[in-house]
């Protein structure tokens, strides 16, 4: 009895040994801001695969920096041929030799990306440890692995080119340390030179967009909707509130955003227009998770890159807190 | 004892009981109560699967045990060993411990009804996501903060979206 006991304290002895072995090499958050940066400031050009679900698919991309911003070309190799171009905050498609446009991202107010609350709230709700050097598309990066606190959100993985600071792999862990998606280069090449002919297309339909313009940016209004949403997972920040248009709705659309930093949750809400009442349910997408559901005539949809059990508690827990 | 071997057997003997057969099966090696053991053993493993039937593998290994080079090294360290032996088994019964309270944390309160919730209102996660719901995927990348810690590449997702949007 007792020898069976030593052989199964062994094994915890073990396990704990190898896990605080791994957790000798604490890493710090600013390797975070270093990806940020140097995914804003670099010129490089790639292909990269992204793997979801039973899914890969390949896209090559283009990244330059000019004295007016950046321009980034994605292109995809495999399936229907698409093309989106995006410059300061603006989304193009390249449709027969045209471009068209097609939305506007939210355009954050400078550096850093990280603001410093998001850093603190990182620290308090995922534990961060280098995990040594591996090659990636030729190139050595340094490995580093962000565990969540709590099992509400994903384990985050990712590679960084030790010189440039450019992400050139990442990974979402789910449940079990499977890799829920991933996307990687398989081919890069940081400066140098990189093919910008595209950028004055860019430019001169930048100039045309002007005449016509982007009905997007006025579909956006930032507003004080008095829904809010109890059981977020901590740590999770409200980083936007505004009222859009959505694709075949006819009424405007509340989108609010919450992020931890690493991940981030969408809370959407219109009136249900739909007559079917079985609009409820949990559908997913590689890391990202949608759960829908009717609460007093409005439709609520939550989608975050965290686990199903997340969209739903968060969705469980939205109310009206307005006059 | 043949009854109370195959009550052992079926995990159904009272610890105590089982102990000290145990050590009578122990002792008496070749006696009667050792080969039942060794007999209902071999009757369940070939109920199990009967395409390989063990018969007289302990006495086969003795066998090739006893072929096998003798190893003979210094014993200097003996009683140094013993002390680390000791101070293993100490930290091992702290892991233990810790291991136990870091369990427990895991399984707190809070969890348990989500998992259970999980359970009973979980359609398969792995249904796709209707077309107009890509809407919405579009519309979470697009203001997701997250996305831009990725820099340049914060379109794949988009790119993915879109593309079955069109079809």
């Amino acid at each position: 009895m007792t020898m069976r006991l030593g052989v199964v304290f062994c094994g915890l002895l073990l396990a704990v040994v190898a896990n605080s072995h791994a957790e000798e090499m604490p890493a710090s958050f600013d390797w975070l801001e270093v990806v940020a940066f140097a995914g804003h400031q670099t010129d490089y050009s790639g292909v990269f695969v992204y793997q979801y679900d039973n899914r890969v698919e390949t896209s090559s991309i283009i990244h330059v920096t000019e004295a007016n911003g950046e321009y980034e070309k994605l292109e995809s190799l495999d399936g229907p041929k698409r093309e989106i171009i995006s410059h300061n905050g603006k989304v193009w498609d390249y449709i027969n030799h045209k471009m068209v446009l097609v939305g506007s991202k939210y355009v954050h107010s400078g550096f850093p990306s990280l603001l410093p609350e998001q850093l603190s709230a990182l620290e308090a709700n995922y534990k961060a440890r280098l995990l040594g050097v591996e090659r990636v598309a030729g190139y050595n990066t340094q490995v580093i692995l962000f565990q969540p606190q709590d099992n509400l959100r994903y384990s985050h993985k990712i590679w960084v080119h030790t010189d440039s600071g450019l992400l050139l792999k990442a990974a979402v862990l789910g449940d079990n340390n499977k890799v829920a998606e991933q996307y990687a280069f398989t081919q890069l090449q940081i400066g140098g030179k990189i093919d910008r002919s595209w950028v004055k297309e860019c430019d001169s339909a930048g100039a045309n967009a002007k005449d016509q313009p982007p009905e997007i940016a006025k579909d956006i209004k930032p507003i004080d909707s008095g829904w809010v949403a109890d059981m977020l997972p901590s740590g999770f920040k409200k980083t936007l509130e505004i009222e859009r248009n959505m694709h075949g709705r006819h009424a405007p659309v509340t989108q609010m955003v919450f992020s931890d930093g690493l991940s981030s949750i969408s809370i959407f809400i219109e009136p249900n227009d739909s007559d079917e009442d079985d609009d409820e349910g949990l559908s997913s997408r590689g890391a990202v998770n949608l759960y829908h559901k009717v609460l007093d005539k409005n439709l609520i949809t939550v989608v975050g890159e965290v686990p199903p059990r997340t969209v739903m508690q968060v969705l469980d827990s939205v109310r009206y807190n307005g006059k | 004892m043949k009854q109370k071997i195959s009550v052992l057997m079926d995990g159904e003997l009272f610890e105590d009981e089982a102990d000290s057969l145990l050590d009578h099966i122990k002792i008496k090696r070749g006696s009667d109560v050792h080969n039942d053991w060794e007999i209902y053993h071999l009757i369940g493993d070939v109920l199990r699967q009967p395409e390989h039937i063990h018969c007289g593998l302990s006495a086969k290994v003795r066998e090739r045990m006893q072929d096998e080079p003798t190893v003979l090294a210094p014993r200097v360290r003996a009683v140094k060993q013993r002390l680390r032996t000791i101070a293993l088994s100490a930290a091992a019964s702290l892991s233990a411990v810790g291991v136990v309270a870091w369990m427990s944390l895991q399984i707190s309160p809070e969890v348990a009804p989500q998992l259970a919730m999980q359970q009973t209102a979980f359609r398969p996660a792995s249904m796709h996501i209707k077309a107009d719901a890509n809407d919405y995927l579009m519309a979470h990348q697009e203001f997701s903060p997250s996305a831009d810690m990725n820099g340049g590449t914060s379109y794949i997702r988009t790119v993915s979206y879109s593309k079955d949007a069109a079809q």
